[in-house]
């Protein structure tokens, strides 16, 4: 066990490292992120601009629900997908087949020290951008409870896109099918526009699919209160389902990669 | 003159060609980037779809009015992006490689041949998502006058010029900042702004959005021509996009100039 958790923390380290040497490449955030978050500053200030709510928000809930969006995108962002899909194209998955670490950790570890770095390059100042320069109230409302939220958000995030990255194994080029499926994803996990906004019938079966505990759920947590498809609970409650959710998406990667692992042969690379 | 043109055009056609055989090698692959296309530009309209569902609107835009918008953006790109943009991903993947030095040893200009190699057929289902949409859209609006399908054939060729200065600027900014595929989302960020009803904006922020970053005249405009609401003095910012053409072709030549090869 402290064998692992040392080579996690090494592997996260030698990440940390390897992108530090590309911070420009991470730091561009500190352009997009406003400028995005520019746009949705005039959309719903002109969508607002006769009403006082609209769907259970009000024009401050809806700015510092697209803010803590943002934010907290850059605390859980992951390619593992991409990663894998393009380690299984390449060959060079096979030599990770040889390690003595199943390579679903090792992608793991290797989010944990790219997130490390986003953690001061990106999040830390866009949440002040946010905080003071366009005056967002994205404190949560319980910090405690945000953590949490963000931390199974960040494993949940990460064992989805897994997931779509072994399409790899079993499909020639999977590009295709992994950018629809993220596509969706980010529909259903409420990126684009809170999920309320959806008929309910489709808040519903959204409630039931494990993508908007990647982002609706946290960015709730965040602001104090959850609601979908009529569906009121408190954040611990939230929180707790969230857990489950995660550790049901666990399993389910746990299953398809022992499966995936028997089908993969490559040669030598 | 002719002889340039004939050359250019066989060109053209011998990069096509291969690039279709290329796709067809990969067909379910290639009917699958076409329909994702298609489904990640109906995405904004979805939204907007949403919020007017939902009783809110943009002040002074019928739904029809502002899917109008977000479907000349669609239209714009669906001829863009296979033309220009490929240029970008060429210039990431060569200038990475080391290997963009064999496109300066072609027999035809460096920008051509960039762009040629970058030509990208998936792109074209773009076209289809912004058709249907436009003629969903204009289903819901007044017909448009003679004079505003002018208007709007002008302001749509300045949309154009607009978006192919955009693709050199990212594309000539990858000579220096090498392997940076952010630069897409630089684009997608700042052209955001064009995909919405202008009025949305404060009046400092629709002047800038026209004159100085002239992301409103990839949508916003051309729909304006559209619904008779611009007069012929709306044609003036279409002087801005020549100028900011240009600015995007000197730009482009003078980071050329800066490219040092790795000699891959």
């Amino acid at each position: 066990m402290i064998r692992t958790i040392r080579s996690i923390q090494a592997i996260g380290i030698a990440t940390y490292k390897e992108w530090a040497a590309y911070r420009s490449h991470m730091a561009i955030s500190l352009l997009i992120g406003p400028v995005y978050f520019l746009v949705q500053y005039f959309i719903w200030h002109a969508v607002y601009q006769d009403r006082e709510t609209l769907n259970g928000f009000t024009l401050e809930q809806m700015l510092a629900y697209f803010g803590i969006a943002a934010v907290t995108n850059y605390l859980t962002f992951d390619f593992a997908d991409w990663n894998l899909q393009m380690l299984i194209r390449t060959g060079k998955f096979v030599t990770f087949a040889l390690r003595p670490m199943p390579h679903w950790l090792f992608a793991l570890s290797q989010k944990i020290g790219h997130r490390s770095l986003g953690f001061w390059i990106e999040f830390v100042p866009i949440f002040l951008i946010f905080q003071f320069a366009f005056q967002v109230d994205i404190i949560p409302a319980q910090p405690m409870w945000a953590v949490a939220t963000i931390v199974l958000s960040f494993l949940m995030n990460f064992f989805i896109n897994y997931c779509v990255g072994m399409t790899a194994f079993w499909l020639v080029r999977a590009e295709g099918i992994r950018r629809v499926f993220l596509l969706l994803k980010d529909i259903s996990a409420g990126l684009f526009v809170p999920l309320s906004f959806f008929p309910e019938q489709l808040q519903k079966v959204l409630f039931f699919l494990p993508f908007q505990f990647t982002s609706y759920v946290p960015t709730r947590v965040f602001i104090g209160d959850y609601e979908l498809a009529g569906i009121k609970l408190s954040i611990p409650a939230i929180v707790g389902v969230q857990a489950c959710a995660v550790a049901l998406m666990a399993a389910v990667t746990l299953l398809l990669y022992h499966a995936a692992i028997r089908r993969f042969s490559g040669v030598g690379v | 003159m002719i002889a340039v043109i004939r050359s250019a055009a066989t060109c053209f056609w011998a990069v096509m060609r291969t690039k279709m055989a290329e796709q067809m090698a990969y067909r379910s692959h290639f009917v699958l980037s076409v329909i994702l296309l298609i489904a990640g530009d109906l995405v904004v309209p979805l939204i907007t779809l949403l919020v007017y569902r939902s009783g809110a609107t943009f002040a002074g835009w019928t739904l029809y009015e502002a899917l109008l918008v977000q479907a000349i953006f669609g239209l714009a790109k669906g001829i863009a992006f296979p033309l220009f943009f490929g240029m970008v991903n060429t210039t990431l993947g060569l200038v990475r490689e080391g290997t963009f030095d064999l496109l300066l040893l072609k027999p035809r200009s460096v920008l051509w041949m960039t762009m040629l190699r970058g030509l990208d057929l998936d792109d074209f289902g773009r076209l289809i998502s912004g058709g249907v949409l436009f003629g969903y859209a204009l289903s819901g609006v007044s017909a448009p006058s003679i004079t505003g399908w002018l208007q709007f054939a002008v302001l749509f060729a300045a949309s154009l010029a607009v978006l192919c200065t955009f693709a050199l600027l990212l594309s000539g900014l990858l000579f220096q900042w090498v392997g940076s595929s952010r630069v897409f989302d630089i684009f997608d960020s700042v052209t955001s702004f064009g995909m919405y009803p202008g009025t949305i904006y404060s009046k400092a922020v629709q002047q800038l959005l026209t004159y100085v970053i002239p992301v409103g005249l990839i949508a916003n405009m051309p729909a304006v021509a559209l619904l008779g609401r611009g007069g012929w003095e709306t044609l003036g910012a279409a002087g801005a996009s020549v100028v900011f053409l240009a600015l995007g072709l000197w730009f482009w030549h003078a980071m050329l100039g800066r490219y040092t090869s790795a000699g891959g």
